[in-house]
């Protein structure tokens, strides 16, 4: 494993990766000054500041917590404070973080949840306390406050797209899909290259299209979306797993569609593209797909990028597919 | 790659620097020997000579070769199509973001929208770290 890896957020790791990054602690703690000087005179001695380093400090603190290993994330804490004092607004989230991460009972919850509110009385833009305050209110189960108060954060800094993506996902998990993509949507407009967010929002919406009780009309605007959603996302993207994963589900269901009934709902804007051109999108998925899986199955130079989880979700449905086919 | 374009840079470093000095002795052999000219005659003659062929010669080519060396040792360039650079990220990983000595370039942070997936700022510690008991958990049951 690369250094590098102690640079990213280390939310998309896996619990090995946390693991061994946790286990790098000592090493880390030893390694690097735990206190830069400011003063141009010892700043020429000893090694230069670097942003990297309080990168790496945050995100040693984050898989520290998250693999329990407290006694080092109070450590990296430590030195994070003494750097950036205890008024900074980022410090103050993580002190949160830590004091939640060690609640063991209910009351402890509600206690930070009331120093969380004793700091917003004091500085209610203060957005870092915020969002913990948020997360903690939807991880105590009270989805509906989280998402309420996401919506007043929101209300007064409109282009936080983490918190949209947020307010989507609070709203997914309850089941309100509309709700849900008109946030993603909005992710979109502040980030329009996300190739990523694009496949998000397809999936959302083939999701709202297949839930029970979605109406034929909307089925159809539904799907017809996701079809779009998930092409855009290949077009910023070559090679995109999960956009060609999506491209083919959603064009195998509607190719089932049209061999069942042939009926079209007469909306222009929300139009399906004729069975031809879903036919070719099939096609041209379901060749990528393989091409994919083949050579990310082979461990072949260039196309060792693929998280293996995914491949194999491609494999099965590649698998599913042709079994459909010689029944 | 780096062994062939040092390689070059040292070679033609060397031919340039052969290069001048045999300039610099040229232009020294040239005023001795306009020098002892005038001593013997009176007849003043020109003393601006041009250089030999060869040396301009060996002069073009050293600088070429260390060109070309120095060409090689760039890092390989990245793409600027939007779609292409997203893709070798998917397709690569951090593989496809290496320097000349195999080394994960520090700028590369795979794909910069995830965090609008993982949202750090809206962690849930306990939940990971639940899921992270699990499987401990779990990985130590396989082990069994």
């Amino acid at each position: 494993m690369s250094p590098s890896l102690l640079l990213h957020p280390p939310g998309q790791l896996s619990p090995a990766a946390a693991y061994y990054i946790s286990r790098q602690a000592p090493a880390v703690l030893q390694g690097s000054p735990s206190t830069v000087s400011s003063s141009p005179l010892s700043a020429l001695f000893s090694e230069k500041e670097s942003p990297e380093l309080w990168l790496k400090y945050e995100n040693m603190l984050l898989s520290c917590l998250r693999t329990e290993n407290d006694q080092a994330a109070h450590l990296f804490l430590e030195r994070l404070v003494t750097r950036f004092g205890d008024d900074n607004e980022r410090i103050m989230a993580f002190k949160g973080l830590l004091k939640e991460a060690v609640a063991r009972q209910n009351g402890d919850q509600v206690r930070i949840l009331n120093e969380y509110d004793q700091i917003l009385s004091e500085n209610d833009t203060n957005i870092p306390i915020t969002k913990r305050r948020i997360s903690l209110l939807r991880s105590m189960g009270r989805v509906s406050d989280a998402a309420s108060s996401l919506v007043q954060l929101l209300e007064f800094s409109p282009t936080d797209a983490e918190a949209w993506s947020e307010l989507s996902d609070i709203y997914l998990s309850q089941g309100l899909y509309a709700q849900a993509i008109y946030a993603v949507e909005e992710v979109l407009v502040l980030a329009p290259n996300a190739w990523n967010i694009h496949a998000r929002l397809g999936e959302m919406q083939y999701m709202a299209a297949n839930a029970t009780g979605a109406s034929s009309g909307s089925y159809q605007k539904y799907m017809a979306e996701a079809l779009k959603r998930f092409a855009r996302s290949i077009e910023l993207c070559d090679d995109y797993l999960r956009g060609y994963y999506g491209l083919k589900l959603v064009t195998n269901k509607l190719l089932q569609d049209s061999n069942k009934s042939n009926k079209q709902v007469d909306d222009d804007e929300f139009a399906l593209p004729d069975v031809g051109t879903i036919e070719r999108l099939n096609e041209l998925s379901t060749a990528k797909l393989s091409e994919i899986v083949r050579h990310s199955t082979a461990q072949d130079r260039g196309w060792r990028g693929y998280d293996p989880v995914e491949v194999a979700a491609a494999r099965e449905l590649l698998s599913s597919d042709a079994a459909a086919i010689e029944r | 790659m780096t062994g062939i374009s040092k390689a070059l840079t040292a070679f033609g470093s060397l031919l340039l620097a052969h290069a001048c000095y045999s300039a610099h002795e040229h232009s020294a052999l040239q005023t001795l020997k306009a020098a002892t000219l005038s001593l013997t005659s009176t007849a003043s003659q020109t003393t601006a000579t041009t250089l030999p062929a060869d040396i301009a010669i060996e002069t073009v080519i050293a600088t070429l070769v260390v060109l070309l060396g120095l060409v090689l040792s760039t890092q390989p360039l990245r793409p600027i199509q939007w779609r292409v650079w997203a893709g070798k990220i998917e397709r690569q990983g951090e593989e496809g973001f290496v320097d000349n000595n195999g080394e994960v370039i520090k700028e590369y942070i795979g794909n910069p929208f995830q965090i609008f997936e993982n949202r750090p700022g809206f962690v849930d510690i306990r939940k990971q770290r639940m899921e992270f008991a699990e499987w401990v958990k779990s990985s130590a049951g396989a082990e069994q």
